[in-house]
């Protein structure tokens, strides 16, 4: 209403003239996100990966999540449909491009997994490059966590300590442990172990529909 | 420090809470000192003779989208995790009309009828009620409606994705058009204090 006498016009002019003056400058600036760049330390790179400092197992990461750790982030890079069916508890879902412009907490611990371990490890780059000092990725990717914590083979001849540390573990995150009898297998069988030829995108799919099933 | 705040767990379910009872303590208390909890006032702008609440829509989106751009600008917003509620065209083209048949025709909509009602104005509570009732009743018809409120989806549909231009032109062209409105808006309200279209308006 124009009658209104609590109306101050000088002060909605300076208003409208900080508006426009935000909206032209919009204009120019174009996108609301500033390109990201970071640089990296070759040498110190080189010797954190082939010191294999850079990746950690699904059973660190599965300690991890279950001790709370401070600052932790679990970061899922795999399509979204793929994370909606089945992912790490308390993983984030991030598309590889928003690696590179999601805001960071440099103090953080930020783990990454993909399916298998290579877009992880893309992903572990970016953050090394964006100045993220705690940076791990889960090598053998989810197959890995499905392995190693959904449903670990431990053999019969494991020390009673160790099978107990597994199974605790396992059953922390709802998943099952089998004892395979030592005679057929030595050790626990892994994709990462070069003697088996990673497991197939339907075998990961079964997996992870009997975990939901048995989540029901 | 990154916002949004919560989205980046600085606080947590509780804490979010009471924020969200003052935010709308505030956001009630200056809606009724901009006398939005006046349906008389809000209907005036069906005809034309005060559009403070066109005006101060304009104000609260243009404020806040250069907030929101620039505080991204700067690195203290991700955007990313700003909630965009989805896109439904035809479903909200009905839902848009329903709205403003019972916005001119009861003076007031859902949030200003609470703040009517805070006052104590029994059409605030009237309309509260019906709100009520609405929600009762389009509950109950789901199942035969569902099909046709879940059409013509869009998901998360902004519009700089909607007309291809970048962020930064849309947020220019709405800084624009907001300004256009007001002047728009001024020129239709002196309109309005004239005498002789006073009279018109009154046969």
């Amino acid at each position: 209403m124009i009658t209104d006498a609590r109306r101050r016009p000088g002060i909605e002019r300076a208003f409208a003239v900080a508006a426009v003056v935000g909206g032209v400058l919009a204009v120019i600036a174009g996108s609301p996100t500033r390109p990201t760049r970071g640089s990296v330390d070759v040498t110190e790179l080189a010797r954190i990966v082939e010191h294999e400092e850079d990746h950690v197992t699904a059973t660190e990461l599965a300690k991890w999540i279950r001790d709370d750790k401070r600052g932790l982030r679990v970061l899922d890079i795999r399509a979204d449909s793929e994370f909606d069916d089945f992912h790490i508890p308390g993983a984030t879902r991030v598309p590889l491009a928003e690696i590179a412009r999601m805001p960071l907490d440099s103090a953080g611990t930020y783990v990454l997994y993909s399916e298998g371990g290579t877009h992880a490890a893309q992903g572990w780059f970016l953050l090394r490059a964006r100045g993220v000092k705690n940076v791990f990725f889960l090598r053998g990717g989810l197959y890995e966590w499905l392995e190693q914590v959904m449903n670990p083979r431990v053999a019969s001849t494991t020390p009673q300590a160790e099978r107990d540390s597994i199974r605790a573990i396992t059953l922390w995150f709802g998943g099952k442990m089998t004892v395979v009898d030592s005679t057929t297998t030595t050790t626990t069988p892994s994709a990462l172990d070069g003697e088996l030829s990673a497991p197939h995108k339907s075998d990961a799919r079964e997996t992870i529909r009997k975990i939901r099933r048995r989540a029901c | 420090m990154m916002a949004p705040l919560y989205e980046f767990g600085r606080f947590g379910d509780g804490t979010g809470l009471v924020i969200a009872v003052l935010l709308g303590i505030a956001f009630g208390w200056f809606l009724e000192q901009g006398g939005m909890g006046n349906a008389r006032k809000l209907a005036g702008q069906f005809y034309f003779t005060d559009l403070s609440v066109l005006k101060l829509m304009f104000t609260a989106i243009v404020t806040a989208m250069l907030g929101l751009f620039w505080l991204s600008w700067a690195g203290l917003l991700d955007l990313s995790r700003v909630y965009v509620p989805e896109t439904f065209i035809a479903p909200q083209l009905v839902g848009g009309l329903v709205f403003g048949v019972g916005f001119a025709t009861g003076g007031l909509c859902p949030g200003t009828s609470c703040v009517a009602a805070a006052t104590g104005r029994k059409d605030g509570l009237a309309l509260i009620a019906g709100m009520f009732a609405g929600v009762f009743v389009f509950g109950e018809a789901f199942p035969a409606i569902g099909h046709f409120a879940d059409s013509t989806a869009r998901g998360a549909w902004t519009l700089p994705q909607a007309v291809g231009l970048s962020y930064g032109t849309v947020v220019g062209v709405m800084v624009a058009v907001a300004l256009g409105a007001f002047a728009g808006a001024e020129w239709l309200e002196r309109r309005a204090e004239r005498p002789a279209h006073r009279m018109k308006i009154a046969a």
